[in-house]
């Protein structure tokens, strides 16, 4: 009897110390997922406050929007742009290099955002950077344009001129 | 035949280039998808997922697979590491080629055994890059490929796969600099010759300069070399590389001491003493390299003969360990009041995190940042408290969201009140009364002029007493037509008369005509100004009035929906913070314990050395006095 008892008393201190490794196991996965969940959940709902924020301050009928991109350029690395709209200057930004990076892996900046009203209108953008030689290149392009009651969007383009193999600088109107 | 086979063939290759992250699109511009494409690369993971979130939302096809992919990448860099692995196994289940191009095939596998090989899980990993066909990988993650693929070859003992991975990497690529510092780890792992080895950490060494870091990468392999060949007894290779370790850097502790080491094992005790001291007054005791320097140099002084120097510095190095004990021991009270790590999570920067993001480490003038230093960087523990600095980040961002949202409800209300306003000021009524009493004017005086100037000739615009004389000019033409033939001559001459009389009147009315058209346009003209002034007014108005106060319609209800969701979610984020800091907070415990123990260790061992050296120089004095007295 004694023995049953023994065996018994040591089969559940087993199973007992078993669970609990388990259960310890399980709680760590556990919450690992609970933070992978709540890192998604947050995303989301980041996104949804984003579009909440365009839509009340950038109406679509004043909305106003320029973007940045660049083609698989070999002879320039952008390292700044500045834009100025109807003679005032309205935001820059310096590149890191994994933008840079981006810029020429098909990705595009919407550098600037803001409300325009209608009417006709003046860009600048000054466009710094470096050569292949490390050399300083600037270049300063501008588009007029006109913005009627509906969002305007422009591109300042940085793409490859083959002929002369050497960077082309626009600003395009989005259609 | 053969032909259309391989046109076939080759259908879905360019299918599944068009789709890679890298190839710009040639059709129009989605600002959406490029959006998505430039925060993903520059690595913004939790960006790049909402706008995936974002275009899956509105229902965006033609990207295929690529999109799948894209959000596992995210989930990868924001280390939600589950979720990009049942992305990827959900992608790479389906085997159909038309399903999943090649390209995006062979990425996908890439980054399910890069993310098993950061998890640690090798062999899942090593598996998972076997079945990348790098014909299909795009250039810039080529070399990154070969990397991954030699250390997990490595680990797998398949040297000869690995070599043939290490060969294809680009020389002027970062990579073929861990892959070679991989490789020399592993020929010491398996006694391969030393020529071999030292060849190796060498080639490495010659690499560094291809990377960001050169200095610290050169270091690091130089450390290890340094340690690889003092662990196989070659002392006189280990000062080569360790006399190479700058002096103001990571690894520096840590070569100090194997360099001591190394010196002493060539029985150059006095230069071996010169790193040690250096180590010991220039780091802080809580280093666990300086904790056994303390230990080691009363150790040389004895193999010196300085045996009461000895003494000395043991007994310096016991009361060193018991200030370091209780210094661990009040890091772990710390730990439990929330000084700790409260004080690292609030200096992290708001918008860095991910699984690529390091924590910043530094913590100036706080007592624990030594210990920070020194134990954090450990890699085993980087996981979990990047886990619970994004945590961190999180409650960071929602409770700026909530002040967000505090802000736009302002707005609406500043809207709301700027709406009232312009309704109560009636603006557009104004407006539009002016603008009709105008219309009528104009209207009136349009008529008047019609009528007045209907006449070419001026009569319109004739006097009573002219337009009386135009009707008898007419009677006095009828009175003289009616005049008998006989009368001829006279009867012309009367006629001529009147025509004379008649023509000065009539010059003198188209005279007036032409100066009072003159006036007429020029009135209305101005007329005219003003109404269009008018117009343009009452337009701005009904503008106003229309478009812009009523921009805050609808949003009330949704602001109040976001507010609910984020309090629900931040309560939810508490929970979930306090019981990842708990767990970090229990590894930190364990390892403090360790290194506790590890210290009273070294006090025991300083204890009985100083014990027994204490006993050995009094004996030697009483040996001495007893052969005296003999």
């Amino acid at each position: 009897m004694k023995a049953i008892s023994y065996l018994a008393r040591s089969i559940m201190l087993f199973v007992s110390f078993f669970m609990s490794g388990y259960s310890a196991l399980a709680e760590q996965a556990g919450l690992d997922s609970e933070i992978e969940a709540l890192k998604a959940e947050v995303v989301e709902l980041n996104r949804e406050l984003f579009d909440l924020e365009e839509q009340l301050l950038y109406p679509a009928t004043t909305s106003f929007a320029v973007f940045v991109s660049m083609d698989a350029v070999k002879d320039f690395e952008i390292q700044s742009v500045k834009l100025n709209l109807d003679e005032q200057d309205v935001t820059s930004h310096i590149y890191r290099a994994e933008q840079v990076e981006a810029l020429r892996r098909g990705g595009i900046q919407k550098v600037f955002e803001g409300n325009l009203k209608p009417g006709l209108h003046r860009l600048k953008a000054e466009i710094m950077g470096k050569d292949r030689d490390g050399r300083p290149v600037k270049r300063m392009v501008m588009a007029e344009f006109g913005k009627a009651r509906a969002s305007k969007y422009l591109e300042v383009k940085i793409s490859n001129n083959p002929n002369q193999n050497k960077p082309d600088f626009a600003i395009v109107e989005w259609k | 035949m053969r032909w259309f086979i391989c046109l076939l063939i080759l259908a879905p290759l360019a299918y599944g280039d068009d789709l890679l992250p890298d190839e710009r699109r040639a059709v129009a511009r989605d600002p959406l998808y490029g959006q998505a494409l430039y925060s993903l690369h520059s690595g913004e993971y939790d960006k790049a997922l909402g706008f995936n979130y974002e275009l899956r939302k509105k229902g965006r096809k033609g990207y295929g697979k690529i999109l799948d992919i894209h959000e596992a990448t995210a989930q990868l860099g924001l280390g939600m590491s589950q979720h990009a692995q049942s992305q990827f196994q959900r992608l790479l289940s389906d085997t159909r080629v038309s399903f999943l191009p090649p390209a995006a095939r062979a990425q996908a596998w890439f980054y399910m055994a890069k993310h098993f090989y950061n998890k640690g899980m090798w062999l899942s990993g090593l598996k998972a890059i076997r079945k990348v066909n790098a014909g299909h990988l795009g250039s810039d993650l080529k070399d990154e490929y070969h990397f991954l693929a030699t250390t997990l070859e490595l680990f797998k003992g398949k040297a000869e796969r690995a070599d043939q991975h290490i060969l294809a990497i680009d020389p002027s690529s970062k990579w073929a600099v861990y892959a070679y510092m991989n490789l020399g780890v592993s020929y010491t792992e398996r006694d391969v010759h030393i020529s071999k080895v030292e060849a190796v950490f060498n080639k490495a060494l010659e690499l560094t300069s291809n990377t960001e870091k050169p200095e610290v990468l050169a270091d690091k392999i130089n450390l290890m070399a340094g340690q690889f060949f003092y662990a196989t007894g070659r002392g006189r290779s280990a000062i080569k590389h360790l006399k190479n370790v700058s002096l103001d850097g990571a690894y520096t502790p840590k070569a100090l001491l194997t360099y001591g080491w190394a010196l002493t094992e060539q029985w150059q005790y006095h230069d071996a003493l010169q790193p040690w001291y250096m180590l010991k007054t220039s780091h802080s005791p809580l280093n666990q390299d300086v904790q056994e320097t303390l230990i080691a140099i009363p150790h040389l002084l004895e193999k010196l003969n300085a045996k009461v120097m000895a003494l000395g510095a043991f007994d310096y190095a016991t009361e060193q360990y018991d200030e370091i004990y209780k210094q661990l021991g009040e890091s772990a009270k710390r730990l439990n009041t929330g000084e700790f790590i409260e004080p690292l999570m609030s200096q992290q920067v708001p918008d860095r995190w991910g699984a690529f993001e390091a924590v910043d480490m530094s913590l100036p003038n706080h007592p624990d940042q030594v210990y920070l230093k020194d134990v954090m960087s450990q890699g085993y523990f980087q996981g979990e408290l990047k886990n619970l600095r994004d945590l961190h980040v999180m409650k960071y961002q929602l409770q700026s969201a909530m002040n967000e949202l505090d802000a736009f409800e302002q707005t609406i209300h500043t809207r709301q009140q700027e709406y009232s306003a312009i309704k109560k000021d009636a603006q557009v009524s104004l407006h539009k009364r002016t603008l009709d009493d105008l219309q009528s004017r104009y209207r009136g005086l349009l008529s008047r002029i019609n009528k007045a100037f209907k006449n070419p000739d001026g009569t319109g615009l004739a006097s009573e007493a002219e337009k009386e004389q135009l009707v008898s000019f007419k009677e006095v033409d009828q009175q003289i037509a009616s005049m008998t033939k006989t009368m001829g001559q006279d009867k012309k001459a009367y006629q001529d008369r009147l025509r004379r009389v008649e023509g000065v009147l009539k010059w003198t009315l188209s005279e007036r005509y032409s100066e009072r058209k003159r006036q007429v346009s020029q009135n209305l003209a101005i007329l005219e100004d003003k109404l269009r002034q008018a117009q343009k007014q009452y337009d701005a108005a009904k503008y106003a009035y229309q478009v812009a106060p009523k921009g805050f319609i609808g949003f009330d209800k949704k602001i109040n929906t976001l507010r609910t969701t984020y309090q629900k979610q931040l309560a939810k984020l508490d929970k979930v913070y306090f019981k990842q800091r708990e767990k970090v907070g229990s590894i930190v415990k364990v390892d403090i314990k360790k290194r506790q123990e590890r210290v009273m260790d070294y006090q025991l061992q300083a204890r009985l050395a100083a014990a027994r050296l204490f006993d050995e120089t009094s004996n030697k004095q009483r040996i001495v006095s007893g052969e005296v007295k003999q």
